[in-house]
Formats: structure tokens, C-alpha cells, sequence
């Protein structure tokens, strides 16, 4: 059987073995394991103490008690990749066996709440090889020159700043053009933004 | 199999009758050490001024035990094999068991040391992945030409790599292709034949 959250795939099978774990918690508890679970994926630090005190009541072995997160994370991210509205995730987790309707209307609640921001994180994480941070500019004039008395001519020093991604480092790229050059630049700049205009 | 003792091994170990039981028992602890950790200069000090011998001595000993237990556990010599090694030394009754039962005692976890020293390769960490469509450049206005970029994260001996690719789909379902064929030959009745053996 095919789940939109799952990006049309069926569901994996270790999910479907933990959905009895989530059950096992009560609604209120399983809605402020959901929260922390969503500082995780939002980048924020994850407060495990709280998780471990929430499911004691449970009686969770840690093993369990990880795995829950796991699911949790799985579904909820899942769900935003795949851009699934809270209704629809909330029908198909009771298609999985999620048991009361409050549990599943309660998680689904904490990702209505989350889901835009939930988007826009995954949209930052993802695969980007460099990034332009800044553009730094100076226009010099020359007057003279060891070779020519009378040059004045005027001289635009660039630096583009970069992000390595893969490294988490900003260069520095330093360019220096003449006036002719850097209006050639210009022009080809304007041209690539009409062409991105039109191409949509 | 018989281990064969070079007449250098064979005189490191020819103290261990001098030193007596106990401190026997000391020597062997701290070969094992040095197999889990590494060498440590210090403790063979401490134990040469406790047993009043010279501290080339005991390293020598040290060492000398080390091998014969790397030896002895890489080789999986049996009992009899092993106490058929060591008899040529010359021992006491009591000695020889006394290594016999530190050879037996630690022979799986001497084999799980030596197997973590096997050179690795690159292993698979992660893969990222985006898809793009490239529709205009500065040569050529109106395309449309998908793209997959991967960036393929490696582990090895702890050091993370990360390998960026970049690829048509075309060649990406070729990919694919080629190493769904690779897992189907798992399944080949050659392969099964092998995997039955080695069980």
C-alpha cells in the first residue's frame, strides 16, 4: 500500500514495527516528545532528559526509547519533504495502526504548527556546493604610471565572497577589471537575469 | 601446526623460570596490556625495581610473551600444538600450564584485536542529492537539460571525505541499472554455492 508521506512508496518496515511503541505513550506525552523532536530537526538542541522522564511512565527500554525518536523524526520530516498536509498524514498514520484519534490528531497538530519552518530548514540543508555570501567593491582612478605619464583611467576592484561548503569556510575572491571589461560584465549579468526571467 | 621459536624469542622468554609463579602472572598481565594499548615503558620499570631484575630484562619478556600470544591466537594453534611449542624452552610443569592457561584465556580477544589491524577502504557514510534543470545560459537561450548532483560522503579510519558527482539521468538509471545487476549476482546459483560453503 502506497503513503504520500513516504513519497508514494510503501511504508519501511521498521516504522510500522514502532507505531505500537508510539501507542504505547499517552497523547499529552507523545505531543511534547513531538516538540522536542522538532527542535532536533529545526537545528535546536534536543533536551533528552526531558524525553527520557516523559516515557518512563511507559516503562521504555532505552533501545525503545530511541527508536521512538527515530520514527517521530522519520515521519514528521518525511511529511514536510513531500509537502503532505496534516489532514491526510494524520489519516494515513491511522491507516498504520497509530491507535486513538488523539494520537494522531495531536502529532499532527505539532507538525501543522511546524511545517513551514520545517520546510524552509530542509530547504537550507539542502546539497549546495558554494554559496556567494557578499560582493565588495572599490572603483580606483588611475592617474600615472612607470610606463605612461598620463594614464586616467579608472579601475573596479571586486571581492566575492564565497562559502565552501564543504569545508564551512568563507574565501575571498579578489577580481580587478578595467572600466570596458566590467561594463561587459554587467551586460552579461542583465542578460543571464532576462534569461532567468523569461525561462519560467 | 608448531610454532617454531627463533633462538632470540627463545632466550627472551628464558628468564620466565627465574622469576618465579606470581610474578609470571604479572608479566603475562602486562603483555596483554601492551596488545590493548600499546607499550608502556613506566609499568616495566615498576616491575623490574618490584622483582629486582633488570628492566631490558622484563621488557625482553614482555615482548617475547606478546609474540607468542599474537603467534599462538593468529595461527589458532590448538592445546596440544601449543604446549608441543613451548616445550622446547625447557620449562617446568607448572610454568608451561600457567601459559598454557594464558593462552586460552585470551585467545578470542587477542584474534578481535588483530582483526581491527586489516587495512580499509573507503566505506559508504552518506549520499546527498539534488536534482536541477539547466534552461538558459550564456551561449544558448531555451534548454532544458536535468541534472543530478551528488555529493557522496566517505568514511575512512575516521577521516570523513565528501566526493561531489554530477550526472545525466539517463546515465544515473544506467547506474542504477549496473548495480542492481551486481546485487542479482548474489542470487546466482555460483554465489549460493559459495555462501552454503563458507556457513
Amino acid at each position: 500500500q502506497r503513503f504520500r508521506f513516504c513519497g508514494d512508496l510503501d511504508c519501511p518496515d521498521w516504522v510500522l514495527a514502532e507505531i505500537s511503541t508510539l501507542a504505547k505513550i499517552s497523547s499529552v506525552k507523545l505531543k511534547l516528545i513531538c516538540a522536542q523532536v522538532l527542535r532536533d530537526l529545526l537545528g535546536e538542541a534536543i533536551e533528552y532528559e526531558k524525553i527520557l522522564k516523559l516515557t518512563s511512565d511507559a516503562k521504555l527500554e532505552s533501545g525503545d526509547v530511541k527508536a521512538t525518536i527515530a520514527v517521530l523524526s522519520f515521519i514528521l520530516s518525511s511529511a514536510a519533504k513531500h509537502n503532505v498536509d496534516s489532514e491526510s498524514l494524520s489519516s494515513e498514520l491511522q491507516q498504520l495502526g497509530l491507535p486513538k484519534v488523539e494520537h494522531a490528531s495531536g502529532l499532527c497538530r505539532s507538525y501543522e504548527e511546524k511545517q513551514s519552518s520545517l520546510q524552509d530548514r530542509l530547504r537550507a540543508c539542502s546539497l549546495r556546493l558554494s554559496q556567494l555570501g557578499s560582493v565588495r567593491w572599490r572603483v580606483d582612478y588611475t592617474l600615472s604610471s612607470s610606463e605612461l605619464q598620463e594614464v586616467n583611467e579608472p579601475l573596479v576592484h571586486l571581492t566575492f565572497n564565497v562559502r565552501d561548503r564543504e569545508c564551512e569556510r568563507m574565501m575571498a575572491v579578489p577580481v580587478t577589471l578595467s572600466a570596458n571589461k566590467f561594463r561587459v560584465l554587467l551586460a552579461g549579468e542583465a542578460q543571464g537575469r532576462v534569461a532567468a526571467g523569461t525561462s519560467m | 601446526m608448531l610454532l617454531v621459536l627463533s633462538a632470540e624469542h627463545r632466550a627472551h622468554l628464558g628468564c620466565l623460570p627465574r622469576v618465579g609463579g606470581a610474578a609470571v602472572g604479572e608479566l603475562g598481565r602486562l603483555a596483554l596490556e601492551q596488545l590493548r594499548r600499546g607499550a608502556a615503558p613506566r609499568a616495566c620499570e615498576a616491575a623490574a625495581r618490584k622483582l629486582n631484575i633488570g628492566v631490558d630484562t622484563i621488557q625482553h619478556a614482555v615482548e617475547g610473551l606478546v609474540y607468542l600470544l599474537t603467534e599462538s591466537s593468529k595461527l589458532m594453534i590448538s592445546e596440544v600444538d601449543f604446549q608441543d611449542s613451548i616445550h622446547v624452552l625447557g620449562f617446568s610443569d607448572e610454568l608451561n600450564k600457567s601459559l598454557l592457561q594464558l593462552y586460552l584465556d585470551n585467545r578470542k580477544e587477542i584474534r578481535s584485536i588483530l582483526g581491527e589491524l586489516a587495512p580499509r577502504l573507503p566505506s559508504y557514510h552518506s549520499l546527498e542529492w539534488r536534482l536541477d534543470v539547466q534552461l538558459a545560459s550564456r551561449s544558448l537561450r531555451q534548454q532544458i537539460k536535468p541534472a543530478v548532483t551528488m555529493k557522496l560522503h566517505l568514511n575512512q579510519n575516521e577521516d570523513q571525505t565528501a566526493q561531489v558527482l554530477q550526472t545525466d539521468p539517463a546515465t544515473l538509471l544506467h547506474l542504477i541499472q549496473q548495480l542492481e545487476q551486481a546485487l542479482g549476482e548474489m542470487k546466482m546459483n555460483h554465489c549460493r554455492r559459495i555462501v552454503r560453503n563458507m556457513k
